[in-house]
C-alpha cells in the first residue's frame, strides 16, 4: 500500500518539532498591565480611541463574563487558565496608526516577509508606492506566486497595516481594522457587531467581546463582487499575551467576498491564549467564502507550550439564497476548540463546511461545525477529514439541526478520520436534531460510501481500489485547497498532500 | 458529572428523597447493601441530571421527571401470557418476585430479595459513574427481582420470559443473570403494566466463554408511565450476545445499554426499534466498550416518530487502545412522520486503537416519495402505502432474528402498535 505509506511519511514530516514559524522578534512593545479588570478594559478602549457606546458594550460583556463558568464539555484537557497572568493588550510602539507602509516599523515588515506575507511587494506592484528597479527585482518572484491579495496584518493586539485600501475603496469595499471601523463607520459596526455572536454567547466569546483588541472589518456593498481576495494574517509575538481579535464581515445583497486568515506564533514553553470571534453576515443572494490555514505553534514534542485556540466563528445567512462557506486547514495549536457554524436563516440559503484537521505530538483538537436550519429549503454540507498521529486526540464534533419551520432542510455530513500509531485517538461526536418531517439528514463515516460511481470509474481503468479511493480523496482535498489563494495554498498543500484511505469514522 | 449546584430541589427530587426516608426500614439488605443505598441516594440529593450533563444532553431528567408517584402497597398486577408460547415465565408483580418459579434443568432462579438480605449482590450495586442516575435510583430503592444462573453447557429449547409488571406506584427491580460456558438461551424481558408508575429496572448479564444469548427487551408501558431501565452485559471469550430492544410505549422512557467485550472473539449485536407516538419522550442510550482485541459488533436502530413524540438515540462505541482488530458498525435510521415529532441522534466513536474498522451512519428522513409513488401507481391508497412502507422499515430489523417463533411474536407486537397508532 504505497499510498498509505506516503500518507504516514507526510504526516510525520509535519511533526511539531519542525515548526518553522517559531522565531521571535524583538520589537518595542506598548503593553497594558497584566490581568483583567474594568480598568484594563477602559484602558484598551481609550487606547483605541473608542466612542463611549463601545466601552459600554465591552463593560457589559465583561460583567456578564464574570458570571459565566468555563465550558468543560469539549474533549480537551488543560490546566486552568489564570486570566490575571495575561497581558490583554500589547502593541508595537511605533504604530500610532500608520497611513502607509513607509510608516511601518521595518522590523515588523521583516517579520511578515519572513512569514511569506509580502505586504510591501504587493503595494509596490499596485503602484501605491514608487520604488527603484533593484527592489522590484528582488521581490518579483514572490509576487508572481502570490497574485493579488489585500492583506490586513495583525501583530499581537493591533492591526499594523492594511494593503490595497484605495483600490478596494474604489469598488466600494471597506476593508480595514475593526478599531478603525469603530471610529470611521460606527453605524455599520453598531448595526452588525454582536448580531451573530452576541456578547452572551459563550465564555470565550464573552471574554472576547470585553477585551478584543483588533481584527478585520469587511463591508461589501450591494451588488459588488469584491475585486480581490481579502486576507488577514495574525501573528502573536509578545510573551504572556493573549490575542483576542474580532472579525466582522458583511456582504450586502448580491455581494461576494472571499476572505482568508492565516496565523502563526513564536515557539515558547508556556501556553498562550487565542480567543477570537468571527462574525459573518450574508444578506439576500450574497456569498461569503471564509478560509483558514491555522498554523499556530502547537507545542513541542513533549507537549510543552503552544497556543490554546478557543475560537467562536459563526456565519449568519440572513438573506434568502445567501451562501456561507467555511474551509479550514487545521494543523497548529496545542488545543483547538473551534466550530465554524452557519445559521441558515434565509430561505434557500446554503452552508458549507470543509475541514482538514491534522494533529500530531500532544495536540488536542475538538473541532467541527454547526448547521442550524431555520429557513425553508435550506441545505448544508459538511466534509471533515481528521488525521491523528503521535499522542494527539482529534475530535470531530458537529451539530445539524432543523427547526420546526425549516421545511425541506437538507444536510449531508461525511466525516472520516485516520489514525497513525496506537497512542492517538480519533473521535466523532455528531449531533443530529430533526424537528421537521420534511428534513433529510444523512451522516456517514465510512470511506467505502463516498462516491461509488467515481470509484467504479477509476477502478474500471485498472487502478486498484485503495489507490482509486486515495485518488478521489486527494482530488477532493485539492479542490478545497485550490480555493485558497496561492500563498496559502502552497503552505496548505505542503501540510496536506495526504490520502485518507484506510480511514475509520 | 458536571453537576452544577442545584439552586432548589424539584418536587420530583424532593419526593424521591422523602420516599427513601420513608421506605428505608422496609428495604431488604445487609450492612453492605444498605451502605450502597446511602451512597446512591447521595447522588440523587446532588440533583437529577440536566442537559448540561453530556450523557443526558437530550433527556433533561430534572425537567422531564416532574412527578413521582408514591409507593402503592395496594397495587395489584396480574401475570400475562408470554409472547412466545411455551416459554418459562417468571414474573415480578408490582416490584415483588413470585416465590413460585418454573423448574428448568440447568437453570437456577433465586429471588433477589434473598440475595439483598445476605448481601451477596452488594458488589454489583455500584452505579457506573456520577452521571448514572438510573443506576443510583435503582440501587437506592431496589427491593426485588430475580437472580438467574444458567449452568455451563445448558441449551434451552424454549425462551425464558421475565415479566416486570406494574400497576401504578413505584417499582424498582434488578435482574442479574449469569450464562455459563457454552450455554445457549433466549431471554425475553417484558416491561409493561397499566398504571402511572415510576419503574426502574436493571438487567445485568455475564456471558461466560462460548455462551450464546438472544435477549429481547419488549417495553410496552402505558403512555402514563415513566420507565428508566438499564441493560448491562459483559461478553466473554467467543461468546455471542444479540440484544433486541423494542420500545412501544411509556411517557418518559430511558433505556440505557452498557456492554463490554471482555474476551477475544466476543460478538455483540444490537437491533432496536423505537415506535414513538403521542406526547412522549423515549431515549435509547448505548455505551459499548471494545476492551480486548478481535471483537466485533453491529448496531442497527430504526425509529418511527409520530404525533408529538420526541425520540433520542445516543450510541457511543469506545475502542480501547489494546482492542486492535475491532470491527464495529452502527446505523441509526429514523422516519419522521409528523411535523410535531422530533428525533435527535448522537452516534459517537471514540477510538484509541489504529488497526480497526469502525463506522457509523445516521439518517433522518420522511417516507421516500418514489417508494410511495411506486405503490400508489399500483392502486394502493396512500394511507395503506405509507403503512406498508413504515412497517417494512422496522420489520426488516425483526426478520434478522431468524428464530421463527420470536419473529412472529414480535411482528404481532408490531401489528398491535400499528393498529393502535397507525
Amino acid at each position: 500500500m504505497p499510498a498509505v505509506q506516503d500518507t504516514i511519511d507526510r504526516v510525520r514530516k509535519i511533526d511539531v518539532d519542525q515548526y518553522k514559524y517559531g522565531f521571535q522578534t524583538e520589537i518595542a512593545m506598548d503593553k497594558a498591565p497584566k490581568g483583567l479588570s474594568e480598568d484594563i478594559i477602559r484602558f484598551i478602549s481609550a487606547k483605541k480611541d473608542e466612542p463611549s457606546w463601545m466601552l459600554e458594550w465591552r463593560l457589559e460583556a465583561y460583567r456578564r463574563w464574570l458570571t459565566l463558568d468555563e465550558p468543560t464539555w469539549a474533549r480537551v484537557h488543560y490546566p486552568k487558565i489564570d486570566f490575571q497572568d495575561i497581558y490583554f493588550y500589547a502593541a508595537p510602539k511605533s504604530t500610532p496608526g500608520p497611513t502607509s507602509l513607509s510608516d511601518v516599523d521595518p522590523e515588523l515588515l521583516k517579520v511578515y516577509e519572513k512569514l511569506g506575507i509580502p505586504l510591501r511587494e504587493q503595494e509596490i506592484l499596485a503602484g501605491v508606492q514608487k520604488t527603484d528597479a533593484s527592489e522590484l527585482e528582488e521581490v518579483s518572484d514572490n509576487v508572481y506566486k502570490s497574485g493579488r491579495v489585500a492583506v490586513d496584518a495583525v501583530f499581537d493586539s493591533v492591526s499594523v497595516v492594511t494593503t490595497f485600501k484605495k483600490e478596494l475603496a474604489q469598488a466600494g469595499v471597506i476593508f480595514c481594522s475593526i478599531s478603525e471601523a469603530i471610529r470611521e463607520h460606527p453605524e455599520l459596526v453598531q448595526k452588525y457587531l454582536g448580531s451573530v455572536v452576541p456578547t452572551s454567547d459563550n465564555y470565550y466569546a464573552t471574554l472576547n467581546s470585553a477585551v478584543f483588541t483588533d481584527g478585520s472589518f469587511v463591508f461589501v456593498p450591494k451588488g459588488v463582487r469584491c475585486p480581490m481576495e481579502l486576507s488577514t494574517y495574525f501573528r502573536m509575538n509578545e510573551k504572556n499575551t493573549g490575542q483576542f481579535e474580532r472579525t466582522l464581515i458583511i456582504a450586502e445583497e448580491g455581494a461576494y467576498v472571499s476572505y482568508l486568515e492565516g496565523c502563526t506564533a513564536p515557539q515558547r514553553d508556556e501556553n498562550q491564549l487565542h480567543a477570537a470571534v468571527v462574525e459573518l453576515v450574508a444578506l439576500d443572494d450574497a456569498e461569503i467564502k471564509y478560509s483558514t490555514v491555522q498554523n499556530w505553534y502547537p507545542g513541542d514534542a513533549e507537549g510543552k507550550g503552544g497556543i490554546y485556540n478557543f475560537v467562536t466563528k459563526r456565519g449568519d445567512c440572513r438573506g434568502d439564497r445567501s451562501k456561507i462557506s467555511w474551509t479550514q486547514v487545521e494543523t497548529g495549536s496545542a488545543i483547538t476548540w473551534k466550530y465554524p457554524s452557519c445559521i441558515l436563516r434565509g430561505d434557500d440559503s446554503q452552508g458549507e463546511f470543509y475541514s482538514i484537521a491534522v494533529s500530531n505530538g500532544y495536540q488536542q483538537v475538538d473541532s467541527g461545525t454547526k448547521m442550524i436550519h431555520l429557513g425553508k429549503n435550506t441545505s448544508s454540507r459538511i466534509i471533515s477529514k481528521g488525521i491523528a498521529a503521535g499522542f494527539s486526540q482529534n475530535t470531530y464534533r458537529g451539530q445539524v439541526s432543523a427547526h420546526r419551520k425549516a421545511t425541506n432542510a437538507r444536510n449531508f455530513t461525511n466525516c472520516d478520520s485516520l489514525l497513525i500509531g496506537d497512542q492517538c485517538g480519533a473521535h466523532t461526536v455528531p449531533y443530529m436534531e430533526a424537528k421537521n418531517s420534511t428534513a433529510q439528514f444523512e451522516h456517514e463515516a465510512t470511506t467505502s460510501k463516498i462516491s461509488e460511481d467515481q470509484k467504479f470509474y477509476v477502478m474500471q481503468r485498472g487502478i486498484p481500489e485503495e489507490e482509486a479511493i486515495a485518488l478521489i480523496v486527494n482530488g477532493f482535498v485539492k479542490d478545497v485547497i485550490q480555493q485558497l489563494p496561492m500563498e496559502f495554498a502552497v503552505e496548505a498543500q505542503k501540510l496536506i498532500g495526504i490520502s485518507l484511505e484506510g480511514s475509520v469514522g | 458529572m458536571n453537576m452544577h449546584a442545584q439552586p432548589q430541589r424539584t418536587p420530583a427530587e424532593t419526593a424521591l428523597i422523602d420516599a427513601f426516608g420513608d421506605r428505608l426500614s422496609l428495604l431488604p439488605g445487609d450492612g453492605a447493601v444498605m451502605l450502597k443505598r446511602d451512597d446512591a441516594i447521595e447522588t440523587i440529593k446532588h440533583g437529577l441530571p440536566t442537559r448540561r450533563v453530556e450523557s443526558w444532553h437530550y433527556t433533561d431528567l430534572r425537567r422531564l421527571l416532574n412527578t413521582v408517584p408514591d409507593f402503592d402497597p395496594a397495587a395489584m398486577a396480574k401475570a400475562i401470557a408470554p409472547i412466545v408460547e411455551g416459554s418459562a415465565v417468571v414474573s415480578i408483580l408490582n416490584g415483588k418476585s413470585d416465590a413460585k418459579v418454573p423448574v428448568l434443568e440447568g437453570v437456577t432462579f433465586q429471588r433477589l430479595s434473598e440475595k439483598l438480605i445476605d448481601g451477596s449482590i452488594a458488589p454489583g450495586l455500584d452505579p457506573y459513574g456520577s452521571d448514572d442516575a438510573i443506576g443510583a435510583l435503582n440501587t437506592a430503592f431496589v427491593a426485588d427481582g430475580y437472580f438467574i444462573d444458567i449452568a455451563d453447557g445448558t441449551k434451552l429449547e424454549k425462551p425464558i420470559e421475565l415479566q416486570n409488571l406494574q400497576a401504578g406506584g413505584q417499582t424498582h427491580v434488578r435482574l442479574p443473570v449469569r450464562v455459563g460456558a457454552g450455554a445457549k438461551a433466549v431471554i425475553v424481558e417484558r416491561q409493561t403494566g397499566d398504571g402511572a408508575a415510576l419503574s426502574s429496572s436493571v438487567s445485568q448479564i455475564v456471558l461466560d466463554e462460548g455462551a450464546e444469548v438472544t435477549w429481547l427487551v419488549v417495553q410496552e408501558q402505558p403512555e402514563t408511565a415513566t420507565h428508566l431501565a438499564q441493560f448491562k452485559a459483559h461478553i466473554g471469550k467467543n461468546a455471542k450476545l444479540t440484544l433486541f430492544v423494542m420500545n412501544a410505549g411509556g411517557k418518559l422512557v430511558r433505556q440505557e445499554i452498557m456492554v463490554r467485550t471482555t474476551g477475544e472473539g466476543a460478538d455483540f449485536k444490537l437491533r432496536g426499534i423505537n415506535l414513538l407516538a403521542g406526547d412522549t419522550h423515549t431515549d435509547v442510550t448505548m455505551v459499548l466498550d471494545h476492551a480486548v482485541p478481535h471483537t466485533t459488533s453491529t448496531e442497527v436502530i430504526r425509529n418511527v416518530v409520530t404525533g408529538k413524540a420526541r425520540g433520542v438515540f445516543q450510541g457511543r462505541i469506545n475502542v480501547h487502545q489494546y482492542a486492535q482488530k475491532t470491527n464495529a458498525k452502527m446505523a441509526c435510521n429514523t422516519l419522521l412522520l409528523s411535523d410535531d415529532g422530533e428525533f435527535s441522534t448522537k452516534p459517537e466513536l471514540e477510538i484509541f486503537a489504529d488497526d480497526v474498522i469502525c463506522g457509523h451512519g445516521a439518517t433522518v428522513t420522511e417516507i421516500d416519495h418514489d417508494h410511495l409513488f411506486y405503490l400508489m401507481a399500483r392502486g394502493v391508497d396512500e394511507k395503506s402505502a405509507r403503512g406498508l412502507l413504515v412497517k417494512a422499515f422496522v420489520a426488516e430489523v425483526i426478520e434478522e432474528l431468524e428464530d421463527e417463533a420470536i419473529v412472529e411474536a414480535l411482528e404481532a407486537r408490531l401489528d398491535d402498535w400499528f393498529v393502535a397508532h397507525g
